[in-house]
């Protein structure tokens, strides 16, 4: 049966089918849920068919908006962000890249690729059991994820779904980074050192080594969670807690704890989504300037910095926690300091270019978007990272929009960067240049759009995770604000269906390739 | 044993120890910030359970590795009997009872991996031993 291949790159083509697939659903929830935030009072009917409990009458209400934010963000940082640059392009084009025959265990590697389908699954499954899916946002923050059906509709089954998903999420993920380090470690060809490697290739090394130590914190937390759950314990679960009315008979246990797992390795995780992404643009870049990365070596201590001081620095989602103020320095020092190694790679990125031919393609513009993208999103992540500023920002809308551009737009630039350099390498033809370029236009002007003014609402206090503005005074006025922002992500979304389009019909109707069109020095374009 | 599946075991004792280490650092700051922490009891029989490990590893040493699986699948009997008689309600015990299931997985895993690949998979045999005295010291003393 081929489609439980041991191919690598049957895999990598699986990975990247499913976080298309992934993201065709995120983007339809994010659409309903700016719908809803500029037309709160609407009865639509085709809500009422999808959701009759959540938005009876066609009326959308506060907990199916929040359950239609957690899927969301679920979904596009597990199953797009984590999924396509790592696990779909890593497995595709590193074995490649290094010369290697396929993956070191190419049997865990199809049984990484099934673990993450059946997490999706069971993911998707929240949307259709009882109570349908879970209130408690991307990071599930207990009492609300810990308590059960009696904390709202969606908490009951619906949570248990999604952390069992997460669970078998981290077994496939640690699975994966096992399968890529081993690949770096003992397959590359004879000849190919570690400083011979792509960046694309050393990027993947170090989000594999984030991978390895990140997942297996969280599947810890998944692990207690899901007992808090299901068996009675009390490890997140505090002492008096009144819900719906009913004081609730745990004890003792501590929210707090579950932050300081969830986040050790959500910021890890952060940049186990952005790094693949680096490795690309840096590939890419230099590729249509026709000259070497800037500072190779460098970039690849850049990479490996990046990865190391992510792990100490989780206390910066955290800083109103109640934590010491000694800690929050300590955090917020850390923090900063990832600034310069980031800035290394921007200055480098920027260097590749200088005094090159650049070809602007398809490909090169998403590379100079995800640079221009990385930098917006990066800058107003140091206004977060100090404890004073992120007293008021937390939890705002500023945090959404700082997170978007850097982690959801940026990643997913390096996608599309990716996949229009690739193409013929995929499919022997090229995506369609002309649609590329008007797909990124679009793109370009449309996530700046919706995410720019996302900012002002932050910086006036606007909270996130609200389902319903008019209900405050302070909100009303910046109702135009959201109209904007609605509107501008409608357009977004309908630009991606340029992208659907050339990405289908180039599959079959594109422009042959042949080999090496980009003129390209590394081993996948190079080798037979 | 060949290189990529020793760096291979290597990195899935990374990825079990980060587990432990995470599951530790829960225990840790779970006792220090509640008030209703009460050490459980460890029976004797569990400390002999020890040595079921650690003759395990001596058999694998001996390369007699399917009697070294015996005494794992011993070893995880007992931890499974043990973890049963705790009460979940009870912070500390509820900890213990997710790690010796814990261990218990993993050695199930290293005595099945013992049965069937015998001296491929004595690296991870090793580790799980080590690993069992080090959560009987967490709950049986440290707790
Ligand atoms: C120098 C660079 C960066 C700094 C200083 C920084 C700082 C911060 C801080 C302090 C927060 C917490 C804000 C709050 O909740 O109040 C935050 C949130 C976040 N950052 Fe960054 N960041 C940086 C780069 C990145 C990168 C590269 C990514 C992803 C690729 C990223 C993704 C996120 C995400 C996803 C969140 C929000 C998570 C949530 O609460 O749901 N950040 N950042
Ligand atoms: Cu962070």
């Amino acid at each position: 049966m081929t489609i439980f291949s041991t191919d690598h790159k049957v895999i990598g083509k699986q990975y990247i089918g499913l976080s298309l697939f992934a993201v065709l659903i995120g983007m339809a929830l994010s659409l309903v849920m700016r719908y809803h935030l500029v037309h709160p009072d609407a009865k639509v009917r085709l809500f009422q068919m999808l959701w009759p409990d959540g938005a009876p009458g066609g009326q959308m209400t506060p907990e199916l908006y929040l359950s239609l934010m957690t899927m969301h963000g679920t979904i596009m940082v597990f199953f797009v962000l984590t999924t396509a640059p790592q696990s779909g392009f890593g497995n595709y084009f590193l074995p490649l890249q290094i010369g290697a025959h396929d993956m070191a265990f190419p049997v865990l590697n199809m049984l990484s690729f099934w673990t993450t389908a059946l997490s999706f699954l069971v993911l998707m499954a929240a949307f259709v059991v009882e109570g349908g899916a879970p209130l408690s946002g991307w990071t599930a923050y207990p009492p609300l994820s810990a308590l059960g059906k009696i904390a709202g509709p969606g908490q009951g089954l619906g949570q248990d779904l999604w952390v069992l998903s997460i669970a078998l999420f981290c077994v496939a993920s640690l699975m994966a980074a096992i399968n890529f380090i081993a690949t770096i470690i003992e397959l590359r060809a004879p000849g190919v050192g570690y400083f011979d490697m792509p960046l694309t290739a050393w990027a993947w090394f170090v989000t594999a080594l984030i991978s390895l130590f990140a997942f297996a914190v969280l599947l810890a937390g998944g692990i207690l969670l899901l007992l808090d759950r299901v068996a009675g314990t009390s490890f997140f679960i505090p002492g008096g807690l009144v819900v719906s009315d009913q004081i609730q008979a745990r004890s003792g246990g501590s929210p707090i704890l579950f932050q300081h797992l969830f986040w050790f390795f959500g910021h890890p995780e952060v940049y186990i989504a952005i790094l693949p992404g680096m490795g690309v643009i840096s590939t890419v870049l230099s590729v249509f300037s026709g000259k070497k990365v800037f500072g190779y070596r460098a970039m690849a201590y850049a990479l490996l910095a990046i990865g190391g001081l992510g792990f100490l620095v989780w206390g910066h989602h955290m800083f109103i926690s109640g934590m010491s103020p000694y800690s929050s320095v300590a955090f917020s020092v850390l923090t900063l300091a990832i600034g310069v190694p980031s800035a290394i790679k921007t200055f480098n990125w920027i260097a590749t270019l200088w005094g090159g031919r650049i070809r602007f393609t398809a490909a090169m513009l998403y590379a100079l978007g995800f640079v221009s993208l990385f930098i917006t999103g990066g800058v107003t992540g140091l206004v977060l990272g100090q404890p004073g500023l992120d007293l008021y920002f937390h939890d705002t809308y500023f945090v959404v929009a700082h997170f978007h551009l850097i982690m959801g737009v940026a990643a997913i630039f390096a996608i599309f960067a990716a996949l229009h350099y690739w193409f013929p390498l995929l499919y022997g033809r090229f995506l369609n240049e002309t649609l590329g370029k008007i797909h990124f236009y679009g793109t370009f002007i449309g996530v700046y759009a919706v995410f720019v003014p996302l900012h002002f609402a932050g910086i006036a206090g606007n909270p996130r995770r609200y389902p319903d503005f008019k209900e405050y005074e302070f909100l009303k006025s910046l109702m135009p604000l959201h109209v904007g922002v609605t509107h501008a992500a409608y357009s977004l979304a309908a630009i991606q269906l340029l992208f659907f389009f050339n990405y289908f019909w180039s599959q079959r109707k594109g422009k042959l390739a042949d080999k090496n069109p980009w003129g390209a020095a590394t081993r996948e374009w190079t080798h037979d | 044993m060949t290189n990529v599946a020793r760096t291979g075991q290597t990195l899935l004792i990374v990825a079990s120890s980060m587990l432990f280490a995470a599951f530790t650092s829960a225990m840790v700051v779970r006792r220090a910030t509640g008030t209703d922490w009460i050490a459980p009891s460890v029976p004797v029989w569990l400390w002999a359970a020890a040595l079921l490990a650690l003759s395990a590893s001596w058999l694998v040493m001996r390369g007699l590795y399917r009697p070294a699986a015996l005494c794992g699948f011993l070893l995880v009997a007992s931890q499974i009997a043990y973890a049963a008689s705790l009460r979940m309600g009870d912070v500390a015990q509820s900890f213990a009872a997710v790690l010796v299931t814990a261990h218990a997985a993993h050695a199930l895993f290293g005595a099945c991996a013992l049965w069937w690949k015998g001296e491929r998979a004595s690296l991870f045999w090793h580790f799980a031993g080590a690993l069992w005295l080090y959560v009987l010291w967490l709950i049986g003393v440290w707790a």
